[in-house]
Parts: structure tokens; C-alpha cells; sequence
């Protein structure tokens, strides 16, 4: 391996498609070599266990409700309604996405942590280096973060994927509910939203830079955009009196996801599931220019 | 309760195997004890000489480079050339603008004005940089939580080189007993080391280096000398910044003084030293009243 050998090697241009197989493959390579790897595949799979437990428990409960409630007319209606087929289809769809709405947070914070820790480690540097096409290497901690995010679902749906049908048994509610398409809808809903999740986490970690400060705005818009969105939409549906107002909360990244996954609609006055995924989708395209954009031009010192 | 048991079961499985799986594995976690400084390895490894006809790539060119930070010129209108086959020293005191200029021509920071050139190529013009030019700049710049190893996979893996190579590298450097300890267990001469690996990965024929004396003891500085000199030997260029003066003597053919962000003197050793008693004189007189101590 001379470097007279190499040197007119290195003026060919490789495929841009070979190269970025390569960087994916080196952005892969960086998760599975530090403690990252640990904490998200092995905390995650702790979640999503722990995520089924609950998600068991509290079927059962409403299944079977405790005789001294005071609306115990109500809950022994749901449970009944649980029965139908309808219903088992609803419990089934819940369970094999069970604690989704938490669980996805972790592929924000994947996300965020694919391009902060490359600052805060100070391997931007070399990283670039090695690859002085930055658009290139952004564009392979996207798909490494999307990968990650399809990763991730399947081992959330893995683990429902198992405990469901014993669940649906031990329940005594027909297994059939499993195939139902509500079932299918939440599951494939869920995977888009996994992958839309780590992409927005992406590009705020590349707007943002500092992994503490881009985790905690995740986190933050996250947690936060439900509550602001629910404010700011029903103090225009007092003002103006227009119910569909009430829709525009899906403006909010969290609760776009929300509309997105859920079956039938998310709350009063929401629009259809497509508006959520549209929302997230601009919002993940936005983010990651932007981070693009930023990346491309900041220096690196 | 059953599902929870499970996953920590498969979990541990998992991370035995992986530990089993790795030599030294064990060993990561422990900060390097003292008297573990790798042996300096008695053979340099430099690759094969570069053919005359192909020394023009690795010219570097640069000319009226100037960088500012909000009003402030921290690089001032730089010019300079390195020659193949020899040592260029980048002299200058502390925060005189050397980084700076190393990292614009690495591509690293974008200068306000001015271009720099390696070959005919500005660096992000070059499909695989790495193949051609070798940089060192802050100690190592490996991530902490990473294994020396690791982190020189990493870059094969995103150069497209075999990652047999990062073994080939850590040996050349005298890092191999320690490749597989993390890098937070690492002496700054070991980091150095590390950086000098990386630097050397993709066999370059041009090398480029931000003060890589620092934090080495007088072993370590004495192979990194025989090392770069040995590089430039082979046909490949060497640049070099510093402010070590009495190393600089001993290393470089050529000199390039900055201060202030602008050269104020460049030519071959002997030129720049001219009618002073010696480099240090040459120096002080050079960049009086322009460097942190006015």
C-alpha cells in the first residue's frame, strides 16, 4: 500500500453512493463503539418490557373492574365493549404499541445524540476530515438515524409482538383481534413515527450542537408541545368560536405524532392522521436543512 | 415480570459474548497504570518512497489566506509553500493564527479570504483526503468513551480502507498493547501517539501537523522527530507547527514564521536564522512586541 499506489486512486471519483454506504456503515460503527449503544438498544428494550407490564396491567384492571368504584356502571360498560370484536381489535392495537408515546422518545434523543456527540467529543474534526463532503456525512447520520429508528420499532414490536397473544389468551379475548387492520395501522403508523422522530432529533442536534442543551429542548418540545398546543388552540376556539381551530394543535410536533398514530381521532376536532404525519414530515425535512445548512458553513475548531 | 427477567437474561448473554469476543476487553476500563508508556518501536514505517514524478501532489500552496472573527483579523493575507521532501516548520508564539491556518487548509474553517492548495486541489476537492494527506491536529481527537482501536476503525471504515489497517498503525506507533484500552485511559503522549496513528492511516503523501511535540517526553519527541524526518526522506511532505524552537532546529529544512496572524519571515533554516546567533534570537527579534507578552 504505497502512497504512490493510492494517490491516483484517491482523484477517482467514488460512486456517491458507495461513499455513503461506507460513511453509514462508519456512523453505525460509532453507536456500537461506545456506551451509546448500550444505553439506547438495552434501555430501550427495558422500556418497551416495562411498557407491555403496564400496558397489561392496565387492560386487565379495565377488563375487570374492581366492584367498589363509584362509576362502576361506566367501567363494566367498557369492559363490555372491550368484548366486542371492535373492542378486542382497539386492545390489541394498544398493546402491541404499548407505551409508544414515551418509547419514541428515545429516537429523539438518538437522534440528537448521532450528531452532538461528535461535538461534544471533538471527533468532528477528524470526521470531517476524513470526508471534507459534509452534505455526505449528514446524509449518512440521517439514514443512520432512521435505521436506528426502524431498529428500534422492531424490537418495541418484537417484544409486543410476544407478549400480546398471550395477553389476548389470558384475557380470554379472541386471538383474531390480532390480523384485525386497526392493529396493522398502529403498528406500520408506528414505525413512521420512529423514524420521523429521530430524523427531528437530528437536525435540532445539528441546529443545536450541545447535547445537553439540544436534549433537554427535545425533551422539552416534545413534553412541552402538547401542553402549548392545547392552550393556544382552545383559547382561539373561545375567541373565534370555530371548533376547527381546535385542529390546529396538530401544528405541534408531539401532537402531530399523536394524530398520526392514533386510531380514529386524536381529540375533538382533529384532522385526519395524514395531517399528523405531513406536519412531523415537514417538521423532520426543516429541521435536518437547517442542520445541513448550519453544518455545511460553521466552521469546525 | 417474566418479560423484564428475559431481556436482562439476553442482555447479559449478549454483552459476555461481546466482551469474550474482544482481547483486552478486560483491561478497557482500567486508567493506564503508571511506567505503561508503549514502547517507542525500534522500526519507523513510513511506506514506500514517494516517485519524483508524483512530489508535485503533494505541494502545499497558500496563498493570502486571511481569516476574520467578528472584525478581528486573526490571519492576515498568509502565504508560504511546503515542499515535498522537506520539513516545514510553522513557527510561531502562541495564538499567532497557526492553528487557524492549518485548519483552513484542511478545509476544517472556511477563510475569509485567500485559498491554499494541496497538489492542485483545495483539500475538500480530494475524493479520499486521507489517502493523500495525513493531519494531526488537537492531541488524538478520539472520542474518550472509544478504544484507540475503535477509533482508528472508524476512520478506515469511513476512508474505505481495510480495518486490519487500524492494527498496522497502532503497531507503527507502538500503541498495539494498549488498542483495545479506552482512550480516557490514555497519557497525553499516548494520545499524541494515537493522533500520529490516525495522521498515518491512509498512507499519505503529504502530512500535516498541529504542535505534535506537545505532552511527549524526550523519547517521544526524539522518535517523532526521526519519524517526520524520515516521512520527508521518503518524498512526502511535512508541515509542522510549533513553538518549541529548539525541536523546530533539529526538524525542519524550511521555515515559515507568523506572529500576529501575518509571516514575518520564510525561507530555508539557515535563511530565516541569517546573521542571528541562533533560531531563539532570530525568533524573539522576528515577532517582538507581537506575541501574548508585549
Amino acid at each position: 500500500m504505497s502512497a504512490a499506489a493510492e494517490v491516483p486512486a484517491s482523484r477517482v471519483a467514488g460512486s456517491r453512493v458507495a461513499v455513503s454506504a461506507r460513511l453509514v456503515r462508519a456512523e453505525v460503527m460509532k453507536i456500537r463503539t461506545t456506551r451509546a449503544w448500550w444505553l439506547f438498544v438495552g434501555g430501550f428494550a427495558a422500556l418497551t418490557a416495562l411498557a407491555a407490564l403496564f400496558g397489561w396491567a392496565s387492560h386487565h384492571a379495565e377488563l375487570y373492574p374492581p366492584s367498589d368504584l363509584t362509576n362502576e356502571a361506566d367501567a363494566l360498560a367498557q369492559a363490555a365493549a372491550d368484548r366486542t370484536p371492535a373492542g378486542a381489535a382497539a386492545l390489541a392495537a394498544s398493546m402491541m404499541t404499548s407505551g409508544q408515546a414515551l418509547l419514541v422518545l428515545v429516537t429523539l434523543l438518538l437522534g440528537v445524540h448521532v450528531v452532538t456527540s461528535e461535538y461534544a467529543a471533538r471527533t468532528m474534526t477528524s470526521t470531517f476530515l476524513v470526508t471534507p463532503r459534509r452534505e455526505l456525512v449528514i446524509g449518512a447520520k440521517l439514514v443512520t438515524a432512521a435505521a436506528f429508528g426502524v431498529g428500534l420499532w422492531a424490537i418495541a414490536t418484537v417484544v409486543d409482538g410476544v407478549v400480546t397473544p398471550v395477553f389476548l389468551a389470558a384475557q380470554h379475548l379472541p386471538g383474531a383481534a390480532l390480523g384485525s387492520s386497526e392493529v396493522m395501522r398502529a403498528v406500520v403508523m408506528g414505525l413512521l413515527a420512529y423514524v420521523l422522530w429521530a430524523l427531528f432529533g437530528l437536525g435540532l442536534g445539528a441546529v443545536l450542537r450541545n447535547p445537553v442543551v439540544a436534549a433537554v429542548a427535545a425533551i422539552a418540545i416534545y413534553a412541552g408541545g402538547f401542553v402549548v398546543a392545547e392552550l393556544v388552540a382552545h383559547l382561539l376556539n373561545y375567541a373565534f368560536h370555530a371548533s376547527w381551530l381546535l385542529g390546529l394543535a396538530v401544528l405541534a410536533p408531539a401532537e402531530a405524532s399523536n394524530v398520526m398514530i392514533a386510531s380514529g381521532r386524536a381529540f375533538q376536532g382533529a384532522p385526519p392522521w395524514w395531517a399528523g404525519a405531513l406536519v412531523l414530515v415537514a417538521y423532520g425535512v426543516v429541521l435536518a436543512g437547517l442542520g445541513v445548512a448550519v453544518i455545511r458553513r460553521q466552521d469546525v475548531s | 415480570m417474566i418479560i423484564v427477567l428475559a431481556v436482562l437474561i439476553v442482555g447479559g448473554i449478549v454483552w459476555l459474548l461481546r466482551n469474550r469476543a474482544r482481547p483486552g476487553s478486560a483491561e478497557r476500563r482500567r486508567a493506564a497504570p503508571p511506567g505503561a508508556e508503549p514502547q517507542v518501536p525500534a522500526e519507523l514505517s513510513v511506506g514506500a518512497p514517494i516517485p519524483e514524478e508524483l512530489w508535485p501532489l503533494g505541494r502545499v500552496e497558500v496563498s493570502g489566506l486571511t481569516k476574520e472573527y467578528g472584525g478581528v483579523t486573526v490571519v492576515d493575507d498568509v502565504s508560504f509553500t511546503a515542499e515535498p521532501g522537506r520539513v516545514t516548520g510553522l513557527l510561531g508564539p502562541n495564538g499567532a493564527g497557526k492553528t487557524t491556518t492549518l485548519r483552513m487548509l484542511l478545509g476544517l474553517v472556511a477563510p475569509s479570504g485567500g485559498v491554499a492548495r494541496i497538489g492542485r486541489s483545495r483539500y475538500g476537492e480530494i475524493e479520499r483526503p486521507v489517502l493523500t494527506v495525513g493531519a494531526l491536529l488537537e492531541a488524538s481527537g478520539a472520542h474518550e468513551g472509544r478504544t484507540g482501536r475503535d477509533h482508528l476503525r472508524v476512520l478506515c471504515r469511513a476512508a474505505g480502507l481495510p480495518l486490519a489497517r487500524a492494527d498496522e498503525v497502532l503497531g507503527a506507533v507502538g500503541l498495539a498493547r494498549v488498542g483495545g484500552r479506552l482512550v480516557r485511559g490514555y497519557s497525553l503522549g499516548m494520545r499524541q501517539r494515537l493522533g500520529v496513528a490516525a495522521a498515518l492511516v491512509g498512507d499519505p503523501q503529504v502530512l500535516i501537523l498541529d504542535e505534535p511535540g506537545n505532552g511527549l517526553d524526550p523519547a517521544g519527541i526524539r522518535w517523532t522527530r526521526d519519524l517526520l524526518r524520515a516521512l520527508a526522506a521518503s518524498g512526502r511532505t511535512v508541515l509542522v507547527s510549533s513553538h518549541q524552537l529548539a525541536e523546530v532546529e533539529q526538524l525542519a529544512d524550511d521555515l515559515v514564521v507568523i506572529a500576529a496572524g501575518r509571516v514575518v519571515a520564510s525561507g530555508t533554516l539557515e535563511s530565516v536564522i541569517g546573521a542571528h546567533a541562533g533560531l531563539e534570537e532570530a525568533f524573539l527579534e522576528l515577532t517582538a512586541g507581537r506575541g501574548e507578552i508585549r
